[in-house]
């Protein structure tokens, strides 16, 4: 119903009688499908072959919510209790797995699915057995299900169910095998992620399910330390790689990976400095390739880096010892740095931009008004955008006023 | 979004006569979706069918046409998609979700329903308390956020979905607006803009959210507006239209999230509003017919030519065609009714 990029057919076509009768039987096989799988769930038939239903299923509607959510109570009110690795296969009470009578727990929501069938279920499994019995293991259930899961995945990887039911399948993991096996999991996840950013590095899911991949593999219970090196290494060769000097996604986890990285370093103030000179380093380099002073995700991270300096109170993620004189010092360096890129580049309307913000910026750390220069630099710099960026005449129009403003109290 | 009732605006006036909205048209074309069931589509669709209906409904009204879909069976589907536990399901069948439960709220709040929901409705102790009892309880209250259903997914998409519901249904006092708030500054970015939880990238969806959802709670004091106002501004591309995140392609969709979002935040104006209107114009079926061939095609009956695509010359969806009407509504396009950005 939400169609993106699917080009329309040129003309409507009047679809044959045996198109229309071709349409007939695959709605209704597929209706008989989905009315199997409801018949059995509701005979309470938790079974291999239900989940195969669901599985078919699936792949022909990997947006069908619902089924997912059947598979998952296959599981868990069938299947991981029947496995061979389970110590006393217990008969669970499948009144429980009604979502009508279950209320959610108000603080620890993805917990709430935790069962009665969790009690019988917790003895650990062998992570080495080789003998997975009639049913399977828990262990290559979850296996079996990833793997169902990675080929619908590449072909809709912009469904939120999906990352979101391999993201309860690994929980499941961790609630039912013990650490060393759940992290064998979730550490493929992390490739997993890899091949799906690489086939579209700014796709959101693919970001998201990283983090909380990371976080996991981080995380005390599964006796993890911190990746915060690896991440970022990885965040700067996604920058290096192709397009990525465009890749927002990437420069954003770099702002978020940048304090904790520093902090877990030890990085004493000319540590710190250093840093954000080769930060700085890093992005103006990239503005001077090819057309990037035109592209806004180096822009946007330039202004990360300048947020550090200029709003010191929410954002000293770098700088936290500078002083105001350094603040200033950095700042009036970066503003010759931008009025010498305009040399190049007099037709790229971030510069005038970013000229005009961190004038201000320094007057006001400064805690003075614009001077004359200033004011004069700074309305020529508007008369630069209104020209080389005409559908944001408002925003020009509020900041001509702000100027204005100032001018009046120089004067 | 909801909607309120009032003149149309004195619109842009400078648009070539063939860039028009096709009001009759697109009417026809939602008339004509729930007629579709001899196609595949219409089945493998049915897990977006409350949304569906709840995007349909809405154009409709702000076409001017709220009566064109029957209101007793827009109640009766509505409450055939209602679980015992008080939430709503994408169908009858389907399983309760945030999502779903907000789309009834609202098209129930459109249709003057919440009397049905009184006397029909199902869930702990019945109508509009069973709906919000089911919405409160998915709030994690610890962090303010909310999953989407039992199996614990959390995203600011669900927190405005609550809200926005609770909020129709006069119960928000169930739930720690407060503690929802903090959260909602917890995901904000350096950018000014805000993802779908701490530490995600911002993207135009997540904004509109995460602003609605403040709104809701006149909250919108958090907000570094003039951050946020410079990055939405530059989701507006040369072709007009706007993209969800930087650099990525312009979206019909993003008409709705952007400009509510700017709305909300009173910097509307920083966006071209004519560039934009022209943009959402042509990616209506009937102005790439008119355009192909010259003239309008008399052939075509009426649903054909209705609809709006993502972009240009690509399939039209009712999801598509709302927020696309929406938009032009939040730009002032003459002849429709008055959108709230929230």
């Amino acid at each position: 119903m939400a169609s993106h990029g699917i080009a329309r057919p040129a003309a409507s076509v009047q679809r044959t009688e045996e198109q229309l009768q071709e349409e007939h039987r695959k709605i209704q096989e597929y209706r008989d499908l989905e009315d199997l799988i409801r018949t059995k769930v509701a005979e309470r038939q938790y079974t291999v072959e239900v989940l195969n239903l669901t599985s078919k299923l699936l792949k022909a509607n990997p947006e069908y919510y619902t089924i997912w959510n059947v598979r998952r109570r296959l599981l868990i009110y069938g299947l991981f209790s029947k496995s061979s690795d389970s110590s006393s296969p217990s008969k669970v009470s499948p009144s429980t797995s009604r979502i009508d009578t279950t209320p959610v727990s108000s603080t620890q929501p993805s917990d709430s699915v935790t069962t009665s069938s969790e009690a019988s279920n917790t003895a650990l499994p062998d992570p080495s057995s080789q003998n997975p019995g009639k049913n399977g293991t828990t262990l290559d259930l979850i296996k079996a299900d990833l793997e169902f899961l990675f080929p619908i995945m590449v072909g809709w990887p912009k469904c939120y169910w999906l990352w979101n039911y391999r993201l309860w399948l690994l929980q499941e993991a961790n609630k039912r095998l013990d650490p060393i096996t759940a992290r064998k999991l979730w550490t493929q996840e992390l490739t997993l992620v890899g091949k799906m950013l690489v086939r579209d590095s700014r796709n959101f899911h693919g970001w998201r399910y990283r983090r909380i991949v990371v976080d996991e593999l981080e995380s005390q219970h599964l006796q993890g330390t911190s990746m915060v090196e690896v991440e970022f290494e990885y965040t700067t060769k996604v920058i290096r790689g192709q397009d990525g000097l465009s890749n927002f996604s990437a420069w954003h986890r770099r702002s978020k990976l940048i304090p904790k990285l520093l902090n877990e370093r030890g990085t004493d103030d000319a540590g710190r400095r250093q840093f954000l000179d080769d930060e700085f380093d890093t992005i103006i380099t990239a503005m001077y390739t090819d057309a990037f002073p035109y592209a806004q995700s180096v822009w946007f991270y330039y202004q990360f880096l300048m947020t550090t300096l200029t709003d010191s109170v929410r954002h000293a993620t770098i700088t936290s010892n500078f002083t105001q004189e350094d603040r200033i010092g950095y700042l009036t360096r970066q503003l010759s740095i931008l009025k010498e890129m305009l040399e190049d580049a007099d037709d790229c309307k971030w510069i005038y931009d970013a000229l005009i913000e961190y004038t201000m910026s320094l007057s006001q750390m400064e805690q003075r008004q614009l001077d004359k220069d200033e004011t004069e630099d700074c309305k020529l710099w508007l008369s630069k955008l209104r020209v080389l960026d005409r559908l944001r005449g408002g925003r020009w129009d509020d900041l001509d006023k702000e100027l204005s403003g100032s001018r009046a109290l120089v004067q | 979004m909801s909607l309120v009732s009032g003149p149309g605006h004195a619109g842009p006036s400078s648009l070539p006569d063939e860039l028009q909205l096709a009001i009759e048209p697109h009417v026809k074309y939602i008339q004509s979706l729930d007629s579709r069931r001899d196609e595949l589509e219409h089945w493998l669709t049915e897990h977006l069918r409350l949304n569906g209906l709840y995007w349909g409904l809405t154009a409709l009204h702000l076409l001017g046409r709220p009566d064109a879909l029957p209101r007793n069976e827009t109640i009766d589907f509505v409450l055939s998609c209602q679980s015992e536990n008080g939430g709503f399901g994408a169908a009858p069948g389907h399983d309760a979700h945030l999502l779903y439960t907000c789309s009834a709220v609202q098209i129930l709040a459109m249709v003057d329903g919440f009397g049905e929901l009184e006397s029909r409705g199902k869930g702990e102790g019945g109508g509009k308390l069973a709906v919000g009892k089911y919405i409160a309880n998915l709030q994690n209250r610890s962090t303010g956020t909310f999953a989407g259903d039992e199996w614990g997914e959390e995203d600011t998409r669900f927190l405005y979905a609550s809200l926005n519901g609770l909020s129709l249904l006069k119960m928000l006092d169930l739930v720690d607006v407060n503690r929802a708030v903090e959260y909602i500054v917890s995901c904000a970015n350096f950018d000014g803009g805000y993802g779908s939880t701490p530490g995600a990238e911002s993207h135009s969806g997540q904004i509109f959210t995460c602003l609605g959802a403040l709104s809701i709670a006149k909250r919108i004091d958090v907000v570094n507006v003039d951050k946020l106002g410079r990055w939405l501004s530059e989701r507006q591309v040369p072709a007009g239209g706007l993209n969800g995140r930087p650099e990525k392609l312009e979206d019909v969709c993003y008409s709705w999230w952007v400009s509510s979002s700017l709305a909300m935040i009173g910097k509307l104006h920083w966006i071209d509003g004519s560039k934009l209107t022209e943009f959402i114009l042509k990616c209506q079926v009937c102005v790439e017919i008119l355009q192909l061939v010259g003239s309008a095609d008399k052939k075509l009956q009426d649903p054909e030519r209705g609809g709006i695509a993502d972009r240009p010359g690509d399939m039209v969806d009712v999801f598509h065609t709302v927020f696309g009407i929406a938009g032009l509504s939040l730009l002032g396009y003459p002849g429709l009714e008055d959108v709230d950005p929230v």
